[in-house]
């Protein structure tokens, strides 16, 4: 490896050739892993690496290191899995369909990205209409609205897309009731109505559902490159290039992405996407579509200046070394998020309220892994 | 090369530049820290540890640095930080109690990371090649009884995690403190005046804690995993005899696998470490209040083990 080489730039280059990772001095193996912890990736780089199949030449602690990674990834997919039956048997006998969003719509597709992918809790979707039914429906089984300040209870029922997150009073897992992919008093509303009209069964299910291949991909690009989800930084990108890496093999899946992402109104975060994907973990998307998404462009410092946040948070940092320009990208990254989210003056009102509860400079810290 | 050849002078450089790279049994260490007292303590703790020196053959398993206040926080009520990777997970302790908060924090470390392991919450002594796992809720004396054993002649494992091995059901040690609270440190202090324990800190969150030093051989062995051969649970009840009282195999599996930190995460493995200590070790409800009958009445039963 050259001197020059920042740790971001020796990650990406691993990440994106997995095979290099075995001739890395022993050092830049131990900073590699340490960076993919913090970014939550090592399950996946160690599921990425089974594929592989030369786990057998890596030194002793660092295959302990890749077992113990493979493990947690494989309870949180047992969790997912159970919670989806546990919610299917909650809506038995309703005539209300599971709609498996993010993690669980991943894992039960069988995507190959889904391998080793860490998750937290489990997504579904809803007609608005139906948002209390489903409510006193896992309500009825053991799930109870975790606890929120009346202001927070208003946040999420008036101004966001989804529910207040539901707890399992016993098995403590949370599910997401989403009624639509972004808040509602957002700049963008894509239509709800037109993502469930087009969800597709689940194979060997008879009423599992998830979003269609291009919709899935167009959610993932809004949460990263549109509202908040963008700290998850490149756990986040390797989401959407699993997506467009597996759905890019089906025959219309490139014809159709465009024309719906104009259609749901998403045309510019597609735009952020595949720039990103492309240049950072070399996201194969044919060059028709990278030419015919730039007429989505923003104008040309907008979009310099948007590059280089996205730059920032998508590429790792050493774990031990504070980065000031890091954290100034997030907070640029933040403001933007909260400015598409809500109309001015509502924004100044949650934001007062927000920070004066809780702002701190390390939130970023706390992240879990 | 161990960590006590180095004067104090030297480790401070090493710590708070660099870091120090230290092996304890099956984890590898690097230590960054400058909180210059805290040095006493590990010099006099881990000062039989071995320092690993450059060239590494493999990676370090925690990268841990305690900081401590910056800015407003510095001279009112300062606080240290453990931080795992450069993340700050744990709530800061006040500064004087960076050493409880290292032990704390890289137990936390251990408990959620080392998934290579079925990891129990016990204490953990071994004679031989045989270990003896002493589970127990906090307050039922486990530490001071794996204290006690350890002055007189068993090894110490540990006194947090029994560390096993999926694949042969071995126990690794860690070889670190056992962490006295309260009573039990007077308790030890009376029990063996030899007994080294570092400074005393007081108002913790488990009231106050002060750290027996690992007696030699569990230092010098800790590179050598036991076979788990006796389960006992401890409970402390005062004027009582000891009695041993011999757990239904039927019973013993789920206390043993609700005793483990990640018995679910493991999913089949952990299944099938669980069952092999049914298997191999009888598992006993053990009351005491005496410590020195403790251990006689513990020594009795492992001489009568075939």
């Amino acid at each position: 490896m050259a001197k020059t080489q920042t740790p971001g730039e020796m990650f990406l280059l691993v990440w994106k050739d997995p095979t290099l990772f075995p001739a890395l001095k022993i050092a830049d193996q131990d900073l590699f892993l340490r960076m993919a912890r913090r970014a939550g990736l090592i399950s996946r780089f160690a599921n990425r690496l089974d594929s592989e199949d030369f786990t057998g030449s890596l030194s002793p602690k660092v295959q302990n290191h890749l077992q113990g990674a493979r493990m947690v990834a494989q309870e949180d997919a047992r969790m997912l899995r159970w919670e989806v039956n546990r919610i299917k048997r909650a809506f038995l006998g309703t005539s209300l369909p599971v709609i498996l969003l993010k993690g669980a719509a991943y894992l039960l597709s069988d995507l190959p990205m889904a391998r080793g992918r860490l998750v937290a809790d489990v997504d579904i979707l809803c007609h608005f209409s139906d948002l209390a039914k489903v409510e006193e429906l896992l309500t009825a089984n053991g799930w109870q609205g975790v606890k929120l300040e009346p202001y927070d209870q208003r946040y999420y029922r008036d101004w966001m897309h989804e529910l207040p997150p539901m707890r399992h009073k016993e098995r403590l897992t949370e599910v997401d009731i989403h009624h639509a992919i972004l808040p509602r008093t957002g700049r963008l509303n894509p239509d709800s109505t037109l993502l469930l009209a087009d969800k597709i069964l689940l194979p060997g299910e008879d009423d599992i559902w998830t979003l269609s291949p291009v919709d899935m991909a167009l959610h993932g690009v809004v949460h990263l490159f549109y509202d908040s989800d963008f700290d998850k930084g490149l756990r986040g990108l390797t989401d959407l290039d699993g997506l467009f890496r597996h759905f890019g093999q089906q025959e219309d899946f490139w014809q159709t992405l465009i024309p719906r992402a104009r259609q749901l109104n998403l045309a510019r975060p597609l735009y952020y996407a595949v720039q990103t994907g492309v240049e950072i973990v070399a996201t194969p998307v044919p060059a028709e579509i990278r030419e015919a998404i730039k007429v989505h462009a923003p104008s040309r410092p907008v979009d310099l200046l948007m590059q280089l946040l996205i730059r920032r948070m998508m590429v790792p940092n050493h774990p031990e070394e504070r980065d000031l320009l890091s954290w100034l990208a997030w907070l640029l990254l933040f403001i933007r998020s909260h400015w598409l989210r809500m109309p001015p003056g509502l924004l100044l009102s949650h934001l007062t309220k927000k920070w004066v509860r809780k702002w701190r400079f390390d939130v970023r810290n706390r992240r879990t892994v | 090369m161990i960590i006590a050849d180095l004067t104090s002078k030297e480790l401070a450089t090493i710590m708070a530049g660099p870091g120090l790279r230290w092996g304890c049994g099956p984890f590898t260490m690097q230590l960054k820290t400058a909180i210059s007292y805290f040095f006493d303590y590990f010099q006099l703790i881990y000062g039989r540890h071995p320092i690993i020196e450059e060239p590494w053959s493999d990676i370090a398993d925690f990268h841990i640095q305690l900081t401590s206040s910056t800015k407003h926080r510095r001279f009112w009520r300062p606080q240290v930080f453990f931080q795992l990777d450069g993340m700050v997970q744990l709530a800061p302790f006040p500064k004087d109690h960076a050493p409880p908060m290292f032990e704390w924090g890289w137990n936390f470390a251990i408990a959620g990371r080392a998934n290579h392991f079925l990891i129990l919450h016990t204490a953990v002594v071994a004679k031989g090649g045989r270990a003896m796992i002493l589970p127990g809720i906090p307050g039922s004396g486990k530490s001071t009884l794996c204290a006690a054993l350890s002055l007189r002649g068993w090894r110490l494992l540990s006194d947090e995690f029994a560390l096993l091995r999926p694949g042969d059901g071995l126990v690794f040690p860690t070889a670190r403190p056992v962490a006295l609270k309260n009573q039990s440190i007077d308790i030890i202090r009376e029990f063996d005046k030899q007994a080294v324990l570092g400074p005393e800190f007081s108002k913790t969150r488990k009231g106050t804690v002060s750290h027996l030093q690992p007696s030699e051989d569990s230092v010098m062995l800790m590179e050598q995993p036991a076979l788990p051969a006796w389960v006992v649970s401890p409970q402390y009840q005062e004027g009582q005899t000891p009695i041993l009282q011999q757990v239904p195999k039927e019973h013993s599996f789920l206390r043993i696998a609700g005793n483990a930190f990640n018995y679910e995460t493991l999913g089949g493995d952990g299944f099938k470490a669980v069952a092999r200590i049914v298997r191999s070790c009888n598992m006993y409800d053990f009351r005491y209040s005496n410590l020195e009958e403790a251990v006689d009445t513990l020594e009795r039963m492992v001489e009568d083990s075939p």
